[in-house]
């Protein structure tokens, strides 16, 4: 079978739609009347399952379109970059990881280059981001990281 | 309290610095949003609400309310100066707006649509004043029956009026509904979805998702077919449009105006059904339709009007009766939620202050744009051409850091990175994801109502077709998903959907 989006699309359904039934039957299901925890995810992930089959159906016929991948190396590049934004947030502190998050997310332009002038402005970013969120709106992220002691972290 | 001490209290409020400088703010911010392509309201509004959260609920609401009318006009600007819609309700204003703009007549263009929202705001926003307190008078008497009814009629229009198929569509609201139910069942207390998982406890924070799915999904499906954006930026000349002008545009406005203010109301129906709407009357009803797409100044005037009416009664069922109208709206709901506000009938009677200071900020707020745009048009034009490369790395930081701050979670960041992909899987099979972050705020509420609607009748589901109430909104909803298997109905929205994102 191709991979169109339809194929992508009732596959996703199905497969959620399944998952989640095969969990709520676990849940109390009660009555009508009396409508138990389960009640109510057993009849939309039901619903989810038979619309995915539906969809897969239709993608037989062989109306929608076809996937193509262009470039998927953003995708990681930029996921990768947040996930570590997240991981690295508390120990280095905001404005190093948003410098970071910052030049690495870059790199996954086809027009990315080095240039200091860029960098540059990535650091003046952050550190405009440590200002703005901070020290003005008061979020409670540290400024300097739990991993940076030399730079006086508490 | 009446209309007039109402309107006082809200000048009151919003005529505060503080109230006035997010209101400002907000306007400025959605314009920019609206103009720049590949970031849309929805994701801008999503991205900025955890930093709202330290603002009082009033100030958090006026200027969420800026950021989304202010998109409004942002998205002409770009549709007539660069025939880039920035906002998919401004597709239809590309047609005749740009042509216009390519007989050197953009200036004009730009001022029948200023012109246009800003008439049309004022009218909505006064429509807000007389029509939100009779809908929450009548809301009053909704039991769960109605309520039910009511969301089933919201998530069956969110179906319709997006792009890909109905069934697409279907599949979307469900999964928006499942991920509401992940956390603890409020009635029962048994944890749902969470697999084990303390931090899922709590549910699915709906900033996260959207978020992940409208911000970072945005970026991620961007990224790989990131083009040079040679986009050609018409020149602008002269603002004032002449006595012929005002002539032809004045009925536009007025019509354009009234369907817009009429669909705005609708659950899930808004801007996009009223601006073709309103484009398609000018057209049918003109006495030159053949001058329509070559540069009619009707063709940018109705429907500039009717989507700016849409978006200030948009605002109608959100208030007060609670139900969420727009995949935007859910976002405000939450962002209410969230300041311990709970939007429904009483909120006239529990938050004057916070529902007429939004009123008259949303008066203030368009008056702002029409005294801003048309000057700064240069500046938006510039603002365009900012690359993306220089854009993104930005837009990857603030919903970062957005999302982190809610409550100091690394989890939150990489779940919002989960739906990023997410996101990017959906654009990528084109699956539209706005039903689903509507379904996400709906869903819990709709679980409820069922269950409380089944409760007091026993468990007899034809509560829901003797309530006369009940039975009107279902068979609207029948009436809405039948119309769209009719091939003349099919066709306009499929044309009309194509475009838009």
């Amino acid at each position: 079978m191709k991979l169109t989006q339809d194929v992508v699309q009732g596959g996703l359904f199905l497969a959620i739609g399944v998952v989640a039934l095969l969990m709520a039957l676990d849940y109390p299901l009660g009555t009508p009347g009396r409508m138990g925890p389960g009640f109510f995810p057993i009849m939309i992930s039901t619903l989810l399952a038979l619309t995915g089959i539906g969809i897969l159906l239709r993608a037989r016929l062989g109306m929608s379109e076809l996937i193509r991948l262009a470039r998927s190396m953003p995708l990681f590049i930029v996921s990768g970059a947040i996930i570590a934004f997240g991981f690295l947030l508390d120990k280095l502190g905001l404005p190093l990881a948003v410098l970071l998050l910052c030049i690495g997310a870059a790199t996954a332009s086809v027009r990315f280059e080095w240039s200091w002038k860029a960098v540059a402005g990535a650091a003046v970013f952050s550190i405009v981001c440590g200002i703005l969120f901070v020290t003005l709106l008061g979020l409670p992220i540290p400024l300097v990281g739990s991993w940076l002691p030399v730079l006086g972290a508490p | 309290m009446d209309i007039f001490s109402g309107l006082l209290l809200g000048l009151q409020t919003a005529s505060t610095l503080t109230n006035f400088t997010y209101c400002f703010a907000g306007v400025l911010l959605g314009t920019a949003v609206g103009v720049l392509p590949g970031l849309g309201p929805i994701a801008t509004i999503s991205m900025l609400l955890p930093f709202t959260f330290g603002l009082p609920a009033d100030t958090a609401l006026i200027m969420l309310a800026g950021i989304f009318y202010g998109s409004q006009y942002g998205g002409s600007t770009t549709a007539i100066l660069m025939n880039l819609p920035g906002e998919a309700s401004s597709v239809v204003t590309t047609l005749d707006g740009h042509a216009m703009a390519k007989q050197g007549k953009a200036g004009r263009a730009l001022a029948a649509a200023a012109i246009g929202s800003f008439f049309a705001g004022t009218v909505g926003t006064l429509f807000i004043v007389i029509a939100a307190p009779l809908l929450a008078g009548m809301a009053l008497s909704f039991g769960p029956t109605e309520y039910f009814s009511l969301i089933v009629l919201g998530l069956v229009t969110s179906m319709v009026l997006t792009s890909g198929s109905l069934l697409t569509g279907f599949g979307m609201v469900l999964l928006g509904m499942l991920l509401g139910m992940v956390g603890t069942d409020v009635n029962s207390g048994a944890a749902r979805y969470t697999f084990g998982s303390p931090d899922l406890m709590d549910g699915l924070n709906f900033v996260v998702i959207a978020t992940g799915i409208f911000g970072l999904g945005d970026v991620l499906a961007n990224l790989e077919n990131e083009s040079t954006r040679a986009a050609s930026i018409a020149k602008v000349s002269s603002l004032f449009p002449t006595r012929d002008d005002w002539r032809r545009m004045t009925g536009p406005i007025l019509r354009g105006t009234g369907i817009g203010v009429l669909l705005g109301v609708l659950p899930g129906a808004g801007l996009l059904l009223s601006s073709f709407s309103a484009y398609a009357l000018e057209k049918k009803i003109s006495n030159h339709p053949e001058e329509f797409g070559k540069g009619a100044i009707e063709g940018v005037a109705a429907p500039e009007a009717a989507n700016n009416a849409a978006a200030q009664t948009a605002f109608i069922p959100m208030l007060t009766l609670g139900l969420p109208g727009t995949a935007t709206m859910a976002l405000m709901i939450g962002a209410l939620v969230v300041q311990g506000v709970q939007p429904g009938p009483n909120i006239l009677v529990e938050q004057p202050a916070l529902f007429w200071g939004l009123v008259v900020s949303m008066w203030i707020g368009n008056l702002l744009l029409l005294i801003l745009n048309l000057p700064l048009v240069g500046l938006w034009a510039r603002l365009i051409s900012i690359p993306y490369r220089y854009l993104f790395p930005l837009i990857c930081v603030f919903t970062a850091i957005g999302v982190y701050s809610i409550r100091n979670s690394a989890f939150d960041v990489y779940l919002m990175t989960l739906f990023g992909v997410l996101g990017y899987v959906f654009r990528k099979a084109g699956a539209e994801p706005a039903p689903l972050i509507l379904a996400l705020i709906l869903g819990p509420m709709a679980e409820e109502y069922l269950r409380r609607a089944l409760l007091i009748s026993h468990g007899n589901a034809s509560v829901f077709f003797t309530s006369p109430v009940s039975i009107g909104t279902l068979l609207i909803a029948a009436v809405l998903l039948v119309s769209i298997l009719l091939p003349s109905f099919r066709r306009v929205r499929e044309e009309g959907l194509q475009e838009v994102d």
